[in-house]
């Protein structure tokens, strides 16, 4: 990453659960906003298929 | 005393989400010192050490900074314990010279009085203009608004010889506020520790090196009712001290698997795939060192440690080993380092069952 134009951003999203590992699912949602600096699973809304609310600071 | 053979083991305690134990001025250490002697060897993060002007140094503790926690427990890196580590200090320009000279006088009382090895020091190019922001979980979480002068700060020390960095950014003063008051009443959630994290975590991710993190601010007004637990933020004028601590001998981030085979085998490096258990808040288990664990299949003990999240092993589908207390998760590392099963430990014990379709056999 150049240093000049390192900059922050942050971020929630909504995730909805597929089967499988989650890290993966995780580091993909987050993917397409920037390269994860920190990130969070801060809440899940249990049902079948649960959603899952992530809080992060990505480097866009 | 065990005479097994040590259980690496690491300790999560979140920065910034209110932990009930860890969740203040390093008042996680006690547990940690625990756990360290239960499992011999206790791999943990700033976060649980960092007590301002209070700390503690054990051999068997490895001071290793989030993200650089996070790639170990995902198998990216191994970590190679050093006598000591050369400690560069990276102040933020933000910072105003009676509180630079304060945390310079810190610098030279760990290298006069502790044996430190601490230098060169460097000021940022620019101010790093850290700002502070809560989540709608309430976890704190903040920005950078210059990363690219920390960044370039960082790369000097580096190439300066520093092997590990201790950083200071000028955190912004809110005497009045509330979230203090509630801090520091041992009722809320550390403002500071979301942004902290965001700063040495890009430290550490760019520059591969042990880094750890220090807020400047200014002394607050004397609070006769303040909580046990926030004490160790009020004994002087910085919070640097445990940091140059910590760092001095934190391990060396390795590269995992290595490009090359190692020149000699080690048994001092601590390799991922030597982890034997994950302690973490039974309601904060949605971070990224406790995921990849539960995925490699390492026992993940959840201790009950209120804070303001509720991510639990029930609403991510995790098996876990319960504990009430620190207490009773060193009691299970005791077992898991014994090679006792935890559920020997547990009544009532159920009986066991032929599967079906098999036959009995021996």
């Amino acid at each position: 990453m150049s240093v000049a134009a390192a900059r922050l951003r942050p971020l929630t999203l909504q995730l909805v659960r597929q089967p499988g590992p989650l890290l993966a699912q995780i580091e993909a949602a987050l993917a397409p906003h920037g390269v994860p600096l920190r990130w969070a699973i801060t809440a899940v809304e249990p049902g079948a298929a649960a959603v899952l609310t992530l809080e992060a600071v990505v480097l866009a | 005393m065990t005479a097994a053979r040590p259980l690496p083991t690491l300790l999560v305690i979140p920065t910034g989400i209110g932990c009930e134990l860890g969740g203040y001025a390093g008042d996680g250490l006690p547990a940690a010192r625990l756990l360290a002697a239960a499992s011999g060897c206790l791999i943990t993060h700033p976060n649980v050490m960092n007590g301002a002007a209070l700390y503690w140094s054990d051999p068997r503790i490895h001071y290793v900074e989030g993200s650089a926690l996070d790639r170990f427990a995902a198998g990216a890196i191994a970590l190679r314990p050093v006598r000591r580590q050369r400690v560069g200090l990276l102040l933020d320009a933000g910072i105003e010279e009676e509180l630079r000279w304060r945390h310079l006088q810190v610098a030279d009382g760990c290298r006069a009085s502790l044996g430190l090895e601490i230098g060169p020091v460097l000021t940022t190019d620019e101010p790093l203009a850290v700002t502070l922001s809560q989540g709608a979980s309430g976890a704190s979480w903040g920005e950078l608004g210059r990363p690219d002068a920390l960044l370039r700060a960082g790369q000097q020390l580096k190439a300066a010889g520093a092997t590990a960095i201790a950083v200071v950014a000028r955190f912004p003063d809110d005497p009045g506020s509330e979230a203090l008051a509630a801090y520091r009443s041992g009722a809320g959630v550390d403002a500071l520790a979301g942004a902290e994290a965001v700063v040495s975590h890009l430290l550490s991710r760019e520059l591969g090196l042990p880094c750890a993190h220090a807020p400047a601010l200014s002394p607050l007004p004397l609070d006769p009712a303040l909580d046990p637990r926030a004490a160790g933020e009020e004994l002087g004028y910085t919070f640097l001290a445990c940091v140059l601590v910590g760092l001095s001998r934190a391990p060396d981030l390795l590269p995992w698997p290595p490009a090359e085979p190692l020149a000699a085998a080690d048994p001092a490096l601590l390799r991922p795939e030597a982890i034997g258990a994950v302690v973490a808040p039974a309601g904060a288990l949605g971070g990224a060192a406790v995921l990849a664990c539960a995925e490699r299949g390492i026992p993940l003990i959840a201790v009950d440690n209120p804070s303001v999240l509720a991510v639990s092993a029930e609403a991510l589908g995790l098996e876990v080993l319960p504990a009430a207390s620190y207490a009773e998760a060193a009691g299970h590392l005791l077992a898991l380092r014994e090679g006792i099963a935890p559920a020997a430990l547990q009544r009532p014990l159920a009986r066991l069952l032929l599967k079906p379709g098999h036959t009995e056999s021996h």
